[in-house]
């Protein structure tokens, strides 16, 4: 008993705690968000050579997944090159790309802790588990054709003052119209 | 019982919850817990080799970030149209212009010392791909309630229905991947990679860059606003 | 003084938002809404939606990661 009312002395205190508020309780607002991804962002350009990127990462694993059951993508144009082979060579552990996407999740779960706000969100019914499956698919697929993402394609392409940045924006954004129509109509 | 109010919440005064609060076990702890062992893992990562655990540690920040500001690029570009907001469209446009002004300083600086510009593999070619592609993937992470990092960091978060996305994600990738040869033959060597250096001189590129960025940053906050001007 | 509950429990984003903005059309001024919900974006997007409308809003942490946004229609 004596114990128990130790720990919400201690819970107590941690909720007034300012520091924790800061850092891991209070959301933070939208622009602090903005600030600190474009400093990472920028650290990883000047760090690493290239600007952040998501989903090629999840070529390669798709590749090692693939493999995993027999298949061979050595023959694909997509994996050719000299690097593409060499990554896929050096495995899962030993990919950079990979680790940083396993970093994010590891990331936001820790946040999440760290708030005291974890919760597992079960699937609810089967027509999230359609719009799962469907809105996956046409990620992946888009990104592939599209040469990325919204970080690799939208936010990198464009902070590259690439031109392909800003039409990946103007259809992204039209997607995301055909999108909303959709959901409303056969997923909510 | 306690009437302790945590996080950005106020304190009831409309009405008390509904619910009778149960007694929530404080995950801190576990949080900590968590936090040491992808310490621990970093370090190790490093000793196999430094890059591995440069990207490990970014990878973190960047999910730490996108979690706790709860920023969301599906909702910048689906918000406008579904629920008049662009509060995120906003900050995701203060992080162009702001990564923009950090990436030109750096190529500039490269190009100034005579080194090759950093980043370029970027630069990409703009055809029927780029169009197509980006137009399936704004149907795809509306519909999959997450972006790319924003699924990532719903995995982290818990929700199983991401963790559905992301694996079909891995899949639609590998199909892209293997697709990709015949999109590159057929529509992406028709187009063309443009750098706006190339075209409007470093000086002139990133005045273009965030003149285009500040329009849209207007037009956003003139439609957030547009009822109050009815 | 009628009060609403909407179980938005483990739906994804926008959802909440958009069955929030529908329901509360049913409402007469100075009825209450009362929106469960456990997505992390939510309990930013809604109070955020509420307030522009000149709602009077409150959020409760009920659980870990659970909350209650408790919206009096004003107009």
């Amino acid at each position: 008993m004596g114990s128990n009312n130790r720990e919400n002395e201690i819970i107590m205190a941690l909720k007034d705690n300012q520091f924790y508020k800061m850092w891991f309780k209070d959301a933070w607002p939208y622009l602090t968000g903005a600030v600190l991804l474009s400093a990472f962002q920028i650290f990883t350009l000047a760090s690493t050579g290239s600007p952040w990127g998501v989903s090629g990462v999840l070529a390669n694993w798709g590749a090692w997944l693939y493999e995993a059951v027999g298949g061979t993508v050595d023959k694909w144009y997509y994996f050719a090159s000299e690097g593409a082979q060499r990554t896929l060579e050096n495995g899962f552990l030993g990919h950079p790309g990979s680790m940083r996407n396993i970093g994010i999740i590891l990331g936001a779960l820790f946040a999440t802790l760290m708030a005291s706000q974890f919760k597992i969100k079960k699937l609810k019914s089967w027509r999230q588990v359609a719009a799962a499956v469907l809105g996956g698919l046409l990620m992946g697929y888009g990104a592939r054709i599209g040469f990325g993402c919204n970080i690799g394609a939208l936010f990198s392409g464009i902070a590259s003052f690439s031109v392909s940045g800003w039409v990946y924006f103007v259809f992204l954004f039209l997607g995301a119209w055909a999108g909303s129509k959709l959901l409303v109509k056969f997923f909510m | 019982m306690s009437d302790a109010s945590s996080g950005n919440v106020s304190s009831g005064s409309i009405r008390r919850s509904s619910r009778t609060r149960k007694k929530k076990k404080n995950m801190t702890p576990i949080g900590m817990a968590v936090g040491a062992v992808i310490l621990i893992i970093g370090i190790l990562l490093s000793l196999k080799e430094p890059k591995l655990a440069l990207f490990w540690f970014t990878g973190m920040a960047f999910g730490f970030i996108l979690q706790r500001s709860r920023f969301c690029f599906t909702a910048s570009m689906r918000d406008p149209m579904l629920t008049g907001s662009t509060s995120v469209t906003r900050a995701v446009l203060i992080a162009f212009a702001l990564t923009s002004i950090g990436f030109w300083a750096i190529k500039y600086g490269a190009v100034q010392q005579g080194l090759p510009i950093p980043g370029m593999s970027y630069v990409v070619p703009v055809s029927f791909s780029t169009i197509i592609g980006a137009f399936l993937f704004g149907i795809g992470m509306v519909i999959a309630g997450g972006c790319a990092s924003g699924t990532l960091m719903r995995v982290g978060e818990g929700f199983t229905m991401q963790i559905l996305s992301l694996f079909f994600f891995i899949v639609g990738s590998l199909w892209g991947a293997h697709d990709f040869g015949w999109w590159k033959l057929n529509v992406i060597s028709n187009g063309k990679a443009v750098f706006m250096p190339d075209v409007f001189g470093w000086a002139g590129a990133l005045v273009v860059q965030l003149l285009i960025i500040a329009c849209l940053f207007v037009a956003a906050h003139k439609w957030e606003n547009r009822k109050n001007e009815q | 003084m009628a009060e609403y509950e909407l179980d938005c429990l483990g739906e994804a984003c926008p959802i909440p938002l958009v069955k929030a903005e529908k329901k509360i059309e049913e409402l007469a001024i100075g009825d209450i809404l009362i929106v469960q919900i456990d997505h992390s974006c939510a309990m930013k997007n809604l109070p955020e939606w509420a307030r522009k409308e000149g709602h009077n809003v409150e959020i409760e942490e009920v659980d870990d990661g659970e909350w209650e946004v408790i919206i009096e229609k004003t107009k």
